[in-house]
């Protein structure tokens, strides 16, 4: 690298890495220390980590919880990413911005939407209700079916934009070329398309369940006692117990949970180069 | 310098410099946090405008009441307030801890008028507020409603949805009131019996909040019929008609406290606005409008007998709850709080 292309790189780089090294990684060295000194290097945090039930508790139903909405949005997602990366290129734009209004309403309004929705006393409820389809409102809020819900809703336009970029890079051709070598549709889908967007999905799924793992809101508003996310404890624990020693060893678990599929993803990212 | 005399220049300089000076000087501004809401504005109005113009000394409100950013301010060094709100067992945990400073009541209470409860040595008691049962009145028959901590367990005859707070503290009082215990004979706590209670009314509670405003707002949408909620938050939504009312029945009566951290950078102008905060006659508009009273001096004789009614500190509301007690809860709080997690995930 020549000295002009590296101070160029320096000049190009350096803001942002300054951002980050100074407002991102040194308060996140400050969040380390504190799980292990307190004021002394104690393994205290670590071993509560180990043997809390509640930790315990919360970290299974977390990652479970991350797993199911990843689940329905590549279940939803990925025939929406189908369908739009094989529509006319004028309905598509349409479609696309379609997907996209949501991004610009904040998650917090998007959650208690949700709540104006799905409440006792709810449109969905009083709809109901008023065609006769039930006689007592349905409990609706305050349940995992709401936290469920609404985390699709704000998840599903990443899953689908991640799938979509990865199948309009699928050249029509090679499925066409299988069809007239006698491959029924399915098979041509199965054999062709499936395995060069597979990907793009896995690399879709690989974000939704990483931005899954950090939800705090929805699941604070919208859930009941039972949904209490890794997010949430960590909150109760800066807020009430004042333990932030264990806070911040909460917090590194979603760290090194959150860095382990990163590496993952990258493993994915690549090979959806290969096949594009 | 060749039209200008030295000696006029450094006079100019001077002058300017006691313009520059004189303003910033009486433009001490003191920042006090509390519990903002709706209440701010009230006390915008009765205490922080007239003591500025009093004083000279502008008052800066933050919110909320917040125990972990008084560690953070205190520990760091860089205290934001000049005097926060506390809630009791927060007094006594930051005192164990040392984040206050020492009250001077040679003067803030100069002739000795505060009762002995409104007063620790860094710390003066600002409110009186109960924890009470609240219930939608249009969910029951007219004068049906809920009474007390056993009807609110008593799921057949009180139906539909409840709520109460994300915490041990109160709830678990609710419960062994529930189960017979007399107020008078709550402390120390019978831990094992008030879970068990709590096990009864577990799956009728649809929400576990954490705010005042959360409260309110599920009594309004009607997403619970009844819930544990903060007395001067039901008042304002009685004047503006909602079909809500509480009962002081079984309810937990606690002091809240003004306290300034340690390393504030302006303790003597807080605890000007502190000794201002115990004026009657701004004691009486301000309970008119939100029934928080303080221990001050003379303002009970001053209310009528309708606003009197509506306070927790009234003896016929006295008589009918229990004295919370924080020192008890100081010691408990941390691992009962560890065991409620754990309770509320099963």
């Amino acid at each position: 690298m020549s000295r002009r292309r590296s101070v160029q790189l320096a000049l190009l780089l350096g803001p942002a890495v300054a951002l980050i090294g100074l407002l991102f990684l040194f308060p996140l060295l400050g969040v380390m220390k504190q799980s292990l000194f307190n004021p002394g290097f104690t393994t205290e945090s670590l071993e509560k980590l180990a043997t809390s039930p509640v930790a315990a508790i919360v970290l299974r139903r977390t990652f479970l919880l991350a797993l199911s909405v990843t689940v329905l949005c590549c279940v939803f997602g990925y025939p929406i990413a189908y369908y739009l990366a094989t529509m006319s290129k004028r309905w598509r734009a349409f479609f696309l911005y379609l997907i996209l209004l949501p991004f610009w309403i904040s998650v917090l309004i998007r959650t208690y939407t949700w709540m104006v929705l799905l409440g006792r006393e709810g449109l969905v409820n009083n709809a109901l209700v008023g065609i006769g389809l039930i006689d007592q409102p349905v409990q609706m809020l305050f349940t995992g079916f709401a936290v469920h819900l609404a985390m699709v809703q704000i998840l599903l336009p990443i899953m689908v934009l991640t799938c979509f970029a990865a199948m309009v890079e699928i050249d029509p051709q090679l499925v066409r070329a299988a069809r007239t070598l006698g491959a029924s549709p399915f098979k041509a889908f199965a054999r062709v398309f499936f395995p060069m967007s597979i990907g793009g999905a896995a690399a879709g799924a690989i974000i939704c369940f990483i931005l899954s793992l950090g939800f705090y809101v929805t699941p604070a508003l919208l859930g009941g006692r039972r949904n209490i996310m890794l997010a949430n404890l960590i909150d109760f624990e800066v807020h009430q117990t004042l333990n932030w020693s264990f806070a911040s060893a909460l917090a590194l678990v979603l760290l090194a949970a959150t860095l382990i599929l990163l590496a993952l993803f990258r493993l994915v990212a690549p090979e959806r180069r290969l096949h594009g | 310098m060749t039209t200008m005399s030295r000696r006029r220049f450094t006079t100019g300089i001077a002058a300017a410099l006691a313009v520059l000076a004189a303003p910033a000087a009486a433009q001490v501004t003191i920042t006090v946090n509390g519990s903002g809401g709706s209440l701010a504005q009230t006390i915008t109005r009765i205490y922080e405008e007239p003591f500025t113009k009093e004083t000279g000394i502008k008052v800066r409100a933050t919110a909320p009441v917040s125990l972990p950013k008084l560690k953070a301010m205190v520990e760091s060094g860089n205290v934001e307030w000049d005097m926060t709100e506390l809630g009791g067992s927060d007094v006594i945990e930051a005192t164990k801890h040392g984040w206050l400073q020492p009250v001077d009541w040679k003067f803030v209470d100069p002739d000795n008028k505060l009762p002995d409860i409104a007063k620790r040595p860094n710390a003066m008691v600002t409110a009186t507020f109960s924890t009470v049962l609240a219930y939608r009145t249009d969910k029951f028959p007219a004068g049906k409603g809920p009474k007390s901590w056993v009807d609110f367990w008593n799921v057949k005859d009180f139906p539909g949805p409840r709520a109460l707070q994300n915490s041990p503290v109160g709830n678990l009082e609710f419960a062994l009131l529930a189960d017979g215990v007399a107020p008078d004979k709550l402390y120390p706590l019978d831990v094992e019996r008030a879970f068990k209670k709590l096990d009864q009314i577990k799956d009728k509670v649809t929400v576990w909040w954490t705010t005042g405003a959360q409260h309110v707002q599920l009594l309004i949408d009607g997403e619970v019929v009844m819930t544990s909620v903060w007395n001067g938050r039901i008042t304002p939504l009685r004047k503006e008609g909602r079909p809500v009312a509480i009962t002081y029945q079984g309810g937990s009566l606690q002091l809240s406290y003004w306290g300034i951290p340690k390393g504030a950078k302006h303790p003597k102008e807080a605890m000007m606005y502190m000794r201002n905060r115990l004026d009657p006659a701004k004691g009486e508009q301000f309970v008119s409008a939100v029934p928080y009273p303080g221990f001050i001096p003379g303002l009970i004789e001053r209310l009528t007998p309708e606003v009197a009614r509506d306070l927790p500190i009234h003896p016929d509301n006295v008589a009918v709850q229990f004295r919370f007690d924080p020192e008890w809860w100081a010691a408990q709080r941390a691992p009962l709080t560890e065991r409620w997690n754990a309770w509320l995930l099963q």
